[in-house]
């Protein structure tokens, strides 16, 4: 690569201007909240029990979902099927619905008029300002990220393998929970981390399912409105802290071998 | 197999009938994409086929499940799992099959001690060598005793210098009773290994017979090249005085045997059959004897590939004996001459 070439010098600007732009704001944040108040807010009760929630509600989530997502991954990576297309835009729509109007749309769903709602309350089971129905807001706008990326982690499993172990005697599940399974795990761990966080800072969509009990980025939201910028910031700065804390130690975790890119594999013809 | 059909994507396998006695020896040779591997997928049980029927022992198993089957299948790039140590590879089959511990140890040592691996057992196998991945893969599809193994290019993914181990596993475990069907696109692998061969083209079996046949008497151009002849010329043909002659291009003219040919067509000339002759140790006056001049030398697996200008290139094989008694080099002149029942001559319908 030639150095110090024009092109090179726009490159690093224009990637340096998208980089500030990313930790000015949240640098400012931290600079402007003082220590003091940070102590403050970290001893709040509130502040405690919204935070706690919102990582075991998220986390819950996940899991659960996880149980049908991964298989439903599973077949999008291997099998052919009629409208496998829609399937998929049906998967990623989340991703594109405001998130208020994904809220709406999923409150209907659990309301006591709604499909699941009547389901539930038949059990004595509610879902508004409970945390059932936050974690499923949550799960509602964050799954997709979870499945896409087990999808693709199932995908570059070689198919040779699962046939090979098809001929070794293996049943079909056997293939997916000793074959499949272990050789997409980094993706799959590493969109239930996605998925995790995703779900976790959302606002939207939690925000018209339950006001309270309160998750971190509603609590935030609520400060702001009641007392202003000077009450929401040490909260937003405990919750990122604490959000990216979490964020890093499940990155950590599945940091094992990558068995797939650790040997080359030739190509059947 | 039985006239069995399987469409795949825009490919076929079309009309296949194949039959492998017991405890034989067959290789199956086809270029990439000659639908090879989808034919032994098709034998394992990882399709069904369209139709048709796939018998074993007599017993049709065309709709049995896989793990009924009992076909090892040993796929081209091993297929050993990667998140799994060797032991782990080895013993899968066992644990399918709910093996006890105790008789899973003892299998997978015993195997492993056969192969000659037993030293990696508890190595992951990220950084094997192809030559031991092959083990671990052949020893992984033998613990379970199949009656039929299936080789998918088994020699195409290890070093050259393996190859003669692999052979003579392959030939062991065939004296022990047990059925191959190797496939491949080698056919110098077919000639040491097979007792039978057959060639597969556009998912068609063109020709089946010993190898000796089937080499030496190939039923059309593309087995010819299979069998690795490098000598081909297009010839018009003609009678003389009751015998045939074929001219080329270049109007060599060369004689051939006597039989019923049509005006055209292609011959063809094994390179073992072309001898080279010193230019002061013969006369011009028989048969298939032409002038030539050296113009290329290569070493071959056999001893010396040359290649001769008589007219037309020409390509011999000679013994190093032979090479280094006719002192030749590159522009010598020489005499190549070769009998009147080596050529094979192609014509009509089995020109592909």
């Amino acid at each position: 690569m030639i150095k110090n070439s024009p092109f090179n010098w726009i490159l690093l600007i224009l990637s340096s201007l998208v980089l500030l732009f990313i930790l000015a704001p949240l640098t400012g944040m931290f600079l402007h909240t003082e220590g003091s108040k940070l102590l403050e807010t970290v001893s709040d009760k509130d502040v405690q029990h919204s935070i706690w929630l919102t990582l075991w509600v998220s986390f819950t989530a996940t899991f659960f979902f996880a149980l049908g997502a991964v298989p439903l991954a599973w077949v999008l990576a291997r099998k052919k099927f009629p409208l496998k297309g829609l399937v998929q835009g049906i998967i990623d729509l989340p991703v594109v619905l405001p998130h208020t109007a994904a809220g709406i749309a999923v409150l209907g769903f659990i309301s006591r008029d709604g499909f699941l709602g009547k389901v539930a309350d038949s059990v004595g089971l509610t879902f508004i300002n409970r945390p059932a129905g936050i974690a499923l807001a949550m799960a509602f706008v964050s799954l997709p990220f979870l499945i896409n990326s087990a999808r693709d982690g199932f995908a570059a499993v070689p198919e040779r393998l699962e046939k090979a172990a098809l001929t070794l005697g293996a049943s079909q599940s056997r293939v997916f929970f000793s074959i499949s399974l272990p050789l997409a795990w980094r993706n799959i761990t590493s969109g239930f981390v996605l998925m995790f966080a995703r779900g976790m800072s959302e606002f939207g969509a939690v925000v018209i399912i339950a006001y309270h009990p309160m998750i971190a980025p509603v609590m935030i939201y609520d400060r702001f409105t009641s007392f202003g910028l000077k009450y929401a910031r040490p909260a937003s700065v405990v919750f990122i802290i604490i959000a990216l804390a979490v964020f890093i130690i499940l990155r950590l975790i599945p940091a094992g071998r990558n068995h797939l890119n650790s040997r080359p594999h030739a190509e059947n013809d | 197999m039985i006239d069995v059909n399987k469409k795949l994507g825009n490919f076929a396998l079309s009309g296949i009938n194949l039959e492998i006695p017991e405890g034989e020896y067959f290789v199956l040779l086809g270029r990439s994409g000659s639908g090879k591997t989808q034919l032994l997928e098709l034998i394992a049980g990882l399709y069904a086929p369209d139709s048709g029927e796939i018998r074993i022992a007599g017993k049709d198993v065309t709709r049995t499940r896989i793990q009924d089957r009992n076909i090892g299948l040993m796929f081209q790039d091993f297929a050993v799992f990667p998140n799994m140590t060797v032991s782990g590879n080895i013993s899968f089959p066992l644990r399918c099959r709910k093996y006890s511990h105790a008789d899973i140890s003892r299998m997978v040592a015993e195997a492993a001690e056969k192969l000659n691996i037993d030293h990696l057992l508890d190595r992951l196998t990220n950084n094997l060598s192809s030559g031991e991945l092959q083990r671990v893969a052949l020893a992984r599809t033998l613990i379970t005793s199949p009656r039929l193994l299936l080789l998918d290019e088994p020699m195409a993914s290890v070093d050259a210098s393996l190859k003669d181990d692999i052979r003579r596993i392959f030939r062991q475990l065939n004296r022990e009773g047990l059925t191959i069907l190797h496939v491949t696109h080698d056919y110098r692998e077919a000639i040491s290994l097979a007792a039978r061969v057959g060639v597969l083209h556009n998912g068609r079996i063109i020709q089946e017979g010993k190898p000796g046949e089937v080499f030496r008497r190939p039923e059309n151009e593309f087995i010819a090249r299979y069998a690795g002849i490098r000598n081909f010329f297009r010839v018009k043909l003609y009678a003389e005085d009751g015998s045939w002659n074929a001219v080329t291009g270049n109007k060599m003219v060369i004689s051939i045997p006597p039989d019923e040919y049509p005006v055209e067509g292609l011959l063809a000339i094994r390179s073992e059959e072309v001898k080279i002759l010193n230019i002061l140790s013969a006369g011009n006056s028989q048969k298939n004897m032409f002038r030539a001049v050296v113009r290329e030398i290569y070493p071959s697996e056999t001893g010396m590939e040359i290649i001769l200008d008589a007219g037309e290139m020409i390509h011999a094989d000679i013994t190093m004996n032979e090479f280094t008694e006719l002192n030749i080099k590159e522009l010598s002149e020489v005499w190549i001459t070769f009998s009147s029942e080596a050529p094979i001559v192609f014509s009509g319908k089995e020109l592909i």
